[in-house]
């Protein structure tokens, strides 16, 4: 799984870099450089990929040509928007540390350590 | 008929009662372990009652095999005097009609909420894949993003997540304190406690131990993994963390969904720390936990021994009796 992850990570970072639709061989070629990998693997690995929504294709004689759907800056933006964008409706799919707020309260969060500031002799 | 009133009486008192005390009382903030122990036990003892009331009106009634029956006859009358079972086969039938619902209400929505959570997690670890990178000497995942955002992703190994916008604001003893807050998050399991009380709350809308219990100990968990924070480090440096993070998080999506008034109680608790609960008081919300859920085990069992030690029953109960 983790494995996988990072094959993933390494494929997509290749398809960003070069934006433009790329076959399974290119890509094997560029990622046998760092290290041994089969044909088949990375064929699998970029059809999940597909899969996912993460890459679109196109066939190209007998093999297709595949390329990133969104770039690298949009995926990032989109997935931490998503990811964030729970406030008020909980799940327990992830904890975060602290929940969006608008300028207001985010005020009124100077304001309390502020006060404890000036209340400890201007402590900091 | 007594039992079940009496169960059912109590459930009410649990759902309604009980959770408007634990709602305005100020002391879980101070304790918040103990605090999410005493609603959880809230919660546990207002679905048991309802489950135990209603299987005091159908088990006497001898939902029992043929031959078994035959044998225990004696014993079910016992039983039914015991438990003075009135009114109709119809009345059992409600009886179990009731708790079976209620029983199988919460496994489905139980099982439906994790199944939801795992799905969502591994899906957003997959999309993280590939444009994070592992930091190994914080052991969390950074993702480029202007936006400030610190959180875990639990189950299995659980992972930290950190945006580079919240490495910005971040000075180095606020981030140990973070790390330190989503560790406490992940070691503790707290995504389980968070997932029961959501799915409870899913279950059954409208009871307001479970909305309340879904809402408060979300919040406790942090004030939890903020102490867990701060054990180490200085209180005023993670409370200003806080505030940082919060300040370049990006606006709301949508207005009333942001997480101002938690925030702020969790501040201000951190900035005028109290003396943490002493043995006694610990002990008295132990105690409390441990009666608000034996004592409608207790008002159900009380029947069944009684009519055990008629000598219809073939029950040995040397030690209960």
């Amino acid at each position: 799984m983790r494995r996988l992850g990072e094959l993933e990570a390494a494929i997509m970072d290749r398809l960003w870099t070069w934006s433009r639709p790329t076959r399974v061989r290119e890509v094997l070629d560029d990622l046998r450089r760092e290290r041994e990998l089969a044909y088949t693997t990375v064929m699998t690995v970029m059809d999940n990929l597909h899969r996912k929504g993460l890459l679109a294709r196109e066939r190209d004689g007998r093999a297709y040509r595949y390329q990133a759907t969104v770039s690298r800056e949009d995926h990032t933006a989109g997935l931490m928007e998503a990811a964030l964008a729970s406030g008020g409706d909980r799940t327990a799919a992830l904890l975060r540390l602290v929940h969006r707020m608008d300028p207001d309260e985010v005020a009124a969060l100077r304001k309390a350590l502020d006060e404890a500031h000036d209340g400890r002799g201007g402590q900091r | 008929m007594i039992p079940a009133g009496l169960l059912l009486a109590y459930a009410l008192l649990t759902a309604t009662l009980g959770a408007w005390w634990l709602r305005r009382a100020a002391w879980p903030q101070h304790a918040p372990r103990l605090g999410v122990a005493v609603w959880q036990a809230l919660s546990v003892s207002t679905a048991l009652s309802v489950v135990l009331a209603s299987l005091v009106v159908t088990i006497p009634r001898g939902a029992v095999g043929a031959g078994f029956a035959e044998l225990l006859r004696a014993c079910v009358w016992a039983l039914r005097a015991e438990y003075g079972a009135v009114g109709g086969p119809l009345m059992g039938a409600a009886g179990a009609a009731v708790g079976g619902g209620v029983a199988a209400r919460a496994a489905y929505c139980l099982i439906r909420e994790s199944a939801a959570a795992v799905r969502e997690r591994r899906r957003h670890a997959a999309l993280l894949a590939p444009v994070a990178r592992l930091d190994t000497r914080l052991r969390a995942l950074v993702v480029p993003c202007e936006a400030a955002a610190a959180y875990c992703l639990p189950g299995g190994h659980g992972r930290i997540v950190l945006t580079t916008g919240a490495l910005d604001v971040l000075d180095p003893g606020q981030l140990t304190g973070v790390l330190a807050h989503e560790r406490a998050h992940l070691r503790g399991r707290h995504h389980l406690a968070v997932g029961v009380a959501v799915a409870l709350a899913r279950a059954f809308p409208g009871v307001p131990v479970f909305r309340h219990a879904a809402d408060q100990i979300p919040q406790l968990l942090e004030m939890l993994a903020d102490d867990a924070a701060v054990r180490h480090g200085d209180r005023g440096a993670h409370a200003a963390a806080l505030v940082a993070l919060a300040a370049r998080g990006g606006a709301p999506a949508r207005a009333l969904a942001a997480g101002g008034p938690e925030a702020l109680a969790r501040v201000r608790r951190l900035v005028a720390p109290r003396r943490p609960f002493g043995p006694v008081r610990r002990a008295a919300a132990l105690i409390g936990v441990v009666a608000l859920i034996a004592l409608p085990i207790v008002v159900a069992a009380a029947p069944a021994l009684a009519a055990a030690q008629t000598p219809h029953c073939p029950v040995e109960v040397s030690v209960l009796g």
